[in-house]
């Protein structure tokens, strides 16, 4: 679990983050969803200490990552894995290079045990036959997928993903999100995703966060969004059309 | 002040890359990666650009020394002093800022961007020390290597070029270049070689490391980061000049 309280962030006298607080739970997948430029990558990136607050606690299963020093601070890293919003292949290493990187940097397995757990987490994500491929030889989904793997190759507490569907097609978007979802629920972990796209929304937003101009919105399910009468969250929703009919469709019934 | 404040950022840069690294076996492969891509890949250049200039240093020594009063061994040991001084160390290092230092500018700064620097930090990384440290390491051991390189392709430079066009028979430049020879030249160009090596490779990564932005930025980047550079590489040629004479 991951909780956050009323944290503030600005730069150079911009305030992008205004008093945010969340809980976010495991076994879930967590979203916050907004319009781009309306702070999420920021927040995403706050919680995880990529940027450093100005004000407010960020909670890891009751230990306050704002308060920890570096070491401490590093220690928890390890319990963290993160999908950024291009990927972030190491481009110098292969697909399983960059899978094997966070055990051959921390982990004192053998190669034997090293390559077992490689194996095991392309496979999850169903990544076969490119273990000796550079991420420059692979497609954009798999890079993806590949990311994921990575970032679950020490068995993290907590994942975080940043806009994982962008530039995505949506039937790839959907595997993806699938993808996330079942090692959220298989493995017990706390995921964090950051998205604009609705289709993720309906398919696995068990706890939304809806910011607009880095202030909270509104918070529930995706069940409770359609039906939400926030101006700003309706607005965000219904700018497909296809939610409206979905919406209405469903009154009906 | 903006300057100044970089200055600020380019030493606090600096503390987090010579902290401890996570693990030594991985940083110790690093440097020779890093050796072969920055140090290894130089030598052709190098190679290439001091037979030129110690072919072109010989003629024009030659040609402004069409006197007979004055000894023609001096052709020789004009080149020879020219580029054990200033050529092989600090013109070879406005070159090599120009070559390694756009390299390092250009590779870190492409990973800042694209998150990659990101992704080390939320490992648990030491990005700073993890990316920086063993390209300063392979370029300060590299350099004074490609100084002896380019010394000895110079000299060879002007063996090939001088009789070639007549300008100094080999024998007389042979013995020029052995004449009235001072080893200290060699130290302290040598000393040179390991503060330009340093400039180089942490000026260049503090570019490369700061970058905001996207592609475009990494090229402005790497382009001011070779002309801050070869500022503190003259800088630093003044003040060792100054100290080691
Ligand atoms: N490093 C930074 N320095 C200054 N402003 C930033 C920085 N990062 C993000 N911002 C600003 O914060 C706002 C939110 O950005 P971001 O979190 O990336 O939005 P998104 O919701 O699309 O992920 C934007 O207006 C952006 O310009
Ligand atoms: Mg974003």
């Amino acid at each position: 679990m991951i909780e956050v309280r009323n944290i503030y962030k600005s730069f150079e006298n911009k305030d992008v983050l205004k008093n945010i607080s969340k809980v976010f739970n495991e076994g879930e997948t967590n979203l916050i969803i907004g319009r781009s430029g309306s702070g999420k990558t920021v927040l995403l990136k706050s919680i995880v200490g990529l940027h450093e607050v100005d004000q407010g606690q960020i909670l890891y299963d009751g230990r306050d990552f704002t308060k920890m020093n570096p070491k401490l601070r590093k220690k928890l890293r390890q319990e963290m894995g993160m999908v950024f919003q291009g990927g972030a292949l190491f481009d110098s290493l292969t697909v399983e290079e960059n899978v094997r990187f966070p055990l051959d940097m921390f982990s004192e397995m053998s190669g034997v045990e090293k390559q077992k757990q490689v194996d095991f987490c392309l496979e999850r994500v169903n990544i076969r036959d490119a273990n000796k491929l550079y991420p420059s030889e692979i497609s954009g989904g798999m890079q993806k997928r590949v990311a994921i793997a990575r970032a679950i190759v020490l068995n993290p507490k907590y994942l975080f993903c940043d806009e994982p569907n962008s530039g995505l097609d949506p039937e790839t978007s959907l595997v993806i999100d699938k993808l996330v979802r079942s090692i959220t629920v298989d493995l017990k972990i706390t995921t964090i995703i950051n998205t604009h796209d609705m289709n993720s929304v309906m398919e696995i937003g068990d706890n939304i966060l809806f910011i607009s101009d880095g202030e909270m919105c509104w918070e529930g399910n995706r069940k409770e969004i359609l039906h939400s009468t926030n101006q700003k969250l309706q607005e965000f929703v219904f700018a497909n059309k296809q939610y409206q009919r979905i919406r209405d469709d469903k009154i009906k019934e | 002040m903006k300057s100044l404040e970089q200055v600020g950022k380019y030493f606090e840069l600096l503390v987090r890359v010579f902290s401890k690294p996570e693990r030594h076996s991985i940083y110790v492969r690093q440097v020779f990666n890093e050796i072969d891509n920055l140090g290894v890949n130089s030598v052709g250049i190098v190679t290439v650009i001091s037979i030129f200039m110690g072919g072109i240093m010989t003629l024009q020594v030659a040609y402004n020394l069409q006197n007979p009063l004055l000894p023609i061994y001096l052709i020789g040991l004009g080149t020879r002093d020219t580029l054990i001084l200033e050529f092989s160390s600090t013109i070879l290092a406005l070159i090599m800022a120009g070559k390694i230092g756009s390299n390092i500018t250009s590779e870190i700064g492409s990973m800042k961007v694209t998150e990659q620097i990101d992704s080390l930090e939320i490992m648990g990384v030491n990005s700073a020390s993890y990316l920086i440290l063993p390209k300063i390491i392979a370029v300060v051991l590299m350099f004074p290597v490609l100084y002896i390189i380019s010394v000895f392709f110079g000299l060879i430079g002007g063996l090939i070029v001088g009789p070639a066009v007549g300008a100094v028979t080999a024998t007389d430049y042979l013995n020029g270049i052995q004449y009235l020879f001072n080893s200290y030249y060699v130290t302290y160009s040598l000393i040179k070689c390991l503060v330009f090596g340093f400039l180089i490779s942490s000026i260049s990564a503090f570019f490369g490391y700061t970058v905001e932005g996207g592609a475009f930025d990494v090229g402005t980047a790497s382009t001011r980061a070779v002309v801050n550079t070869n500022i503190m590489i003259l800088v630093w040629d003044l003040i060792l000049t100054q100290l080691l004479f």
